[in-house]
Parts: C-alpha cells; structure tokens; sequence
C-alpha cells in the first residue's frame, strides 16, 4: 500500500542534534509508524529529517484532509494520530481537523512549523499565531523555544493526547528551534496513573442500579476510549438492563443484540428514545449530554435519576444533575461495579426489557421504500450485511451519516468512524484514507455524500498516489440533504443555496483520478453494485443516484423532546 | 451574584490567554483579575459572573482545573496556594 520504508540513517546519540532530527527520533521512539501531513517554508527542517526515516509519512493534498486522516486512524488503531503542517496558511488548514479531534476527544499530537522566533509578532510572510487560533479546541499546546525540549514536548504532548479525556496536541515550532543544534536533550519520565473511584462510590452506584424498576443503560463514545467495550457488554449481558447509544458509541453492542434499542436523540429510533423518557434510572457511560443526543435538556428523560460514569469531572453535573456521579477511568469503574453486581443478588428487569424488545421489533426501520430508484437505507443495510464483520464504515456528515447510523450493521465501536460532535463535512474521504491505514485487513467503505465528498475531493488523488484500497460509496442527491430536508420543515420549504444539481460527473471525476468507478441508478443495479465494489481489489468508487426528496426519518424537531417525534414515509 | 476563584497556573506561552478564553467562552463574565508571579506559575485571583443562571462556578472550577497547566484551583478565599 505504501512506499517501502528506507533504513534509518545510523546516528550517535553523543553528536549535536538539530531539533528538526530529535523531532523525527522522538517521533520513532514513541513508536509512531505513520503521519499525515503537507510541507512548506517553517517546516522544511523537519521535512528534511523525515527523508530516510522509519516513518512513513503520507502526503495528503490538503492540511485538512491530513488531521482527518489522522483522527480516523486513532479511532480505528487506538494510537495516537500524527499530522504536520507549515506555518499560517498550513496551520490554519489543521484547525477544523484539530477541532474535530477535540470534541470526539481524540488523542491527535498536530506538529505545525512556523517563523523562526526573531520575527514571530513581526506579521512575517505565513505567520500565524497558531497557538492563539488554537486555544480553544486543544486539550494542550505548546510552543517550543529550545530544541533541548524537544523531546520531553513530545513525549509529554502524546501522553496528554492519549491519557485521561483524550484530545488534540499541538506543538508550534519556530524554524529556528528546528535548525538549531544541541548535544543536551531533555527527557521526562511521566507516570501513567490511572484514577480510579472510591469502593464507596461504586457501591453508591451499584445501590441506586438495584433500586430502578425502570433502567437504561446509555452508552457514549468513552466506552470504546476508555477499552471499556467489553466491560458495558459483560454489565448489559449480566443485568439484562436495556442499552441505548449515542452516534458515537454505535457497536459497542452489536447491532441486533437482545435489549439493545438502538441509537437515541434526534434520529434515534423510537424505542430507544420512548424507553428513555420512560426510565426511572439513566446510567451513563462515557456520554455528554450532548444536544443532538437529549434534544429539549428540560425534558429529557423527566422521571430518570442519573448515575454518570466519566473520566472527566467537568462532564459530571454539567448539564443534568446526577444521583451518582463515578469520575474517573471507566474500565477500572465498571468492572468494579461488574464485579460487585456478580457477588449480589442478580438483577430483574425482564419484565421491563421485554416491553422494550417488544417495542423495538414494533418500530423497527423499514426498508422498503415505493419506486424503482436506489433507496440508500435499503443499500447501506445490505452493505454491511455483505461486508461482514471486518467491515469499517467512514463517514461524512449530513444524511448518509445519519442513514448509516441506523441501517448499517456493526459489530464494534471501531467500525463506525463518525465526525459526531463536530458534525464536519469533509470528514468521509480522508476518515477512510486513515481507518484503512489503521488496519489494513478491513473492508473500509468511505460512504459520502455529493456535498461532503467536495469539500475535501482532492484526496483522491493521495488514495491513487498510495494504492490504497479504500472503497467509496457516493451517495449523490445533488443537494445539501440535510439543510434541505430541514428546510422542507422548519423553514417553510424556502431551499435556499442548497442546489448542488451541477455537481461534475463523479464517475469521470474519480477515473481523472485514477480511480475506477460505476454508477447505480436503479435499486435493480444495487445488490451487483455492492458485490462489485466489495470484489475490487484496489481503490474503486460508486456513484450512486438517489431520490432528492427522501429525508431522515424519525426526526426530533428542534426545541421538542425525544417524545416527539415526527415520521415520513421516506 | 459573582465568585472568586484561585488558580496558580504554569507561566507558558498562551496561559493567560487559555485561561481567560475558557472563562469566557464557559459563560462568565470577568468583572475583576488580580495577578502575581509565584517562580514558574502565576497565581490569580479572577471575580466572575454568570451570563445566565445556568451557570456553574463548581463547573467552571473544573474546567479550570482541567487545563494540563493549571496546578491549584479553588474558590476558597482563604485558600493558600503551597509555594510553587
């Protein structure tokens, strides 16, 4: 898939050093296989280093599509991502990917050069002050000003990135720390403590858990973070409490499995929004409370106590008080919770959880649709189907994302790369370039649609350049569906500057690329479509026409509570 | 109604400025801001009020204490920070 890999050129460590060599040494001693990243000016030092190196560096066609590409391959590897970029414009590109990173809380380290020192705040040619754009959405930055700390930055940058609540680290680098030499660089020993809550506080939890009648389990992204996928698979399969999932959490229960409801929130389904507005007890794992999730805050779940597992203090009681609040690493806590649950009485809910499989199999999506035309909840369901279990869904963001979200079959966190919190078009493409490096024995299936697949479209041609067979499927109903959809109901069918019915020919546009592609335009097409797409051995895209008309379905207008929510035929 | 809170934070490039942007960009406001070196850290002392009464000041706390540089924080007022 790569360019083989060059020998590292031999060096002693008792010679001068630039930091441009220890950033590249310090990079190879973590471990750090593969980056991402675009060169320039303020990083020429480093680029330089890297030739020759044990690292393979994929050079992406845009800084963003580089952080992307980063942040999905931490989300499938479990490694932290790496992407580089140049100073101002080179920087300023990373931030919608350092964004992203921040609020999935995805351990991400983005190395950006900048103007050596002597003329940083002096408006040099692409200065930016990059650690000031950045505050916001990082977990920690830094600026280097000595290349004797360079090695202690780093290492202490990835274990920021990837302890506690993950997210992203940026490290600025002036030209002038990367050429200068030193022959005295400083290390650091950082411990990994993991925090752990009092017995006392499990116990509280474990009393509350026993006292519902009326229990949902609701599970977030900081299950699969936390390695805690096995630990909330052992508690539902022990208590037999029903689960829901957020966006981010989908596959921490397989698709299907006894008492699992399905996705909650706007485009949750029923059951899983109706048995949470119903529950007496909403135990939390690794979830926010993020809007997109409850829908009204004040109504949410009205007769529920809360127990909040979270390894971030700031999450807990932030914007739904808690009965029982569990900060800290959520392996440790569950499994403690598991193993004071398996020594008591067994839990009872069946009652309870029947009334909710019952509903579920009541409400479940359908997949039938009138017309000849491709019905894409009907394609991406058989997808997955097809793919097995090693398949790995990349998404965009818009109404494919929410469609793959309630149709497609997974069978673990990592299949399902998502852009959740962020919600950033742009993501499918590149999340898929990453995931497959990630793991290269997947099925990875970038799913996009017309308006996200052109906004970062150029990374077809990193796909060709590496041979990676990354396979894409192009949802095209030549609008921004989800603007327009909202549109069709909130604002009284005003579409305005959602017309993307000039889009190129896709087909034609991959193939520019050196990427075989295929239309489908007729659900007859769509099962030979898939198996298709699933044979080709290389990259491979189709472009798949569906009805511009058809929207997400249930949906939870704003402002409503999940209780309320509207359905459409298609 | 507003609240004092205490924090000693590393003296690094933009922690001033992280640590204002995440008070403001959290929902307060800041109506005062008292501010001494202590060796390698800062030691401030910021007054703030909630834009709306959803506000927390426990919650800003923590994610005050949340930052990677921030080493003590408390809305103690008779709180002492150990020497830095």
């Amino acid at each position: 898939m790569s360019a083989a890999a060059t020998a590292i050129k031999p060096s002693t460590e008792t010679e001068p050093q630039s930091g441009a060599r220890l950033v590249v040494s310090t990079l190879e001693k973590l471990g750090v296989e593969v980056l991402f990243g675009y060169p320039g000016g303020a990083i020429m030092p480093i680029y330089d280093a890297i030739a020759g190196s044990k690292l393979r560096h994929y050079l992406c066609r845009h800084e963003q599509g580089a952080a992307f590409a980063a942040d999905s391959y931490a989300r499938v590897s479990g490694k932290v991502g790496v992407c580089m970029a140049t100073s101002g414009p080179g920087a300023t590109n990373l931030v919608t990917g350092i964004a992203n990173a921040m609020l999935d809380s995805i351990p991400m380290v983005c190395i950006t050069g900048n103007v050596a020192q002597g003329v940083m705040g002096m408006d040099a040619f692409q200065e930016v002050d990059i650690l000031g754009v950045t505050l916001p959405i990082v977990k920690h930055s830094y600026l280097v000003r000595s290349a004797a700390d360079i090695p202690a930055v780093i290492e202490e940058a990835f274990h920021i990135a990837r302890s506690g609540r993950p997210g992203p680290v940026l490290i600025d680098l002036p030209k002038d720390v990367q050429f200068e030499m030193t022959d005295a660089p400083r290390g650091i020993h950082l411990s990994n403590e993991i925090d752990v809550a009092e017995a006392s506080i499990i116990a509280e939890a474990e009393a509350a858990i026993r006292a519902a009648k009326k229990p949902i389990l609701y599970i977030g992204g900081g299950a699969k973070i936390s390695g805690a996928v096995e630990a909330v698979r052992d508690f539902a399969r022990m208590t037999g409490i029903p689960q829901v999932s957020t966006l981010n959490a989908l596959g921490t229960i397989p698709t299907g499995q006894d008492n699992f409801l399905g996705m909650l929130g706007m485009h949750g389904t029923r059951a899983a929004n109706e048995a949470v507005q119903d529950s007496d007890l909403l135990i939390v794992v690794g979830a926010r409370f993020d809007d997109r999730a409850t829908g009204k805050l004040t109504e949410f779940a009205p007769h529920a106590g809360v127990v909040h597992f979270d390894i971030d203090p700031s999450e807990i009681g932030k914007l739904r008080k808690v009965a029982v609040g569990v900060t800290g690493d959520l392996k440790p806590n569950l499994e403690a919770l598991n193993a004071r649950l398996s020594r008591g009485a067994a839990i009872d809910v069946s009652g309870w959880a029947d009334q909710w499989r019952i509903r579920s199999a009541e409400t479940a999506f359908d997949y039938n649709a009138p017309g000849e035309g491709v019905f894409a909840p009907q394609l991406l369901n058989e997808l997955s189907q097809k793919a097995g279990p090693n398949f790995i869904a990349a998404c965009d963001v818009g109404q494919h994302q929410m469609w793959v979200a309630q149709y497609c079959e997974f069978s673990r966190p990592q299949a399902h790369i998502t852009s959740g919190g962020l919600g950033s078009m742009g993501f499918g493409l590149p999340a898929g370039i990453g995931a497959k490096l990630a793991e290269p024995d997947a099925c990875v299936v970038t799913i996009t649609g017309d308006g996200g697949v052109m906004m970062n479209i150029q990374e077809l041609a990193t796909v060709n350049r590496f041979k990676i067979p990354l396979k894409i499927i192009l949802l095209d109903n030549s609008r921004l569906g989800m603007v327009r959809q909202w549109q069709e109901f909130f604002f009284e069918r005003n579409f305005s500057e959602v017309d993307l019915s000039d889009n190129p020919d896709f087909v034609k546009v991959a193939e520019a690329f050196g990427i075989p592609a295929f239309r489908i335009d007729r659900r007859d097409q769509v099962s030979a479509g898939i198996d298709r797409l699933l044979a080709a051995e290389g990259p491979i895209l189709a472009h798949v026409i569906i009805d511009p008309a058809d929207n997400v379905w249930p949906l939870v207008p704003p402002g409503k509570n999940n209780g309320e929510m509207l359905e459409g035929s298609r | 109604m507003s609240d004092t809170i205490h924090i000693l934070i590393d003296r690094a490039d933009g922690a001033l400025q992280r640590l204002i942007g995440l008070v403001e960009r959290r929902g307060f406001h800041i109506d005062a801001m008292d501010m001494a070196s202590e060796g390698s850290a800062l030691r401030i002392a910021l007054t703030v009020r909630g834009r709306d009464a959803g506000r927390s000041i426990t919650n800003l706390g923590q994610q005050i204490d949340r930052l990677v540089g921030a080493r003590r924080v408390s809305n103690d007022a008779a709180f002492r920070f150990e020497a830095a």
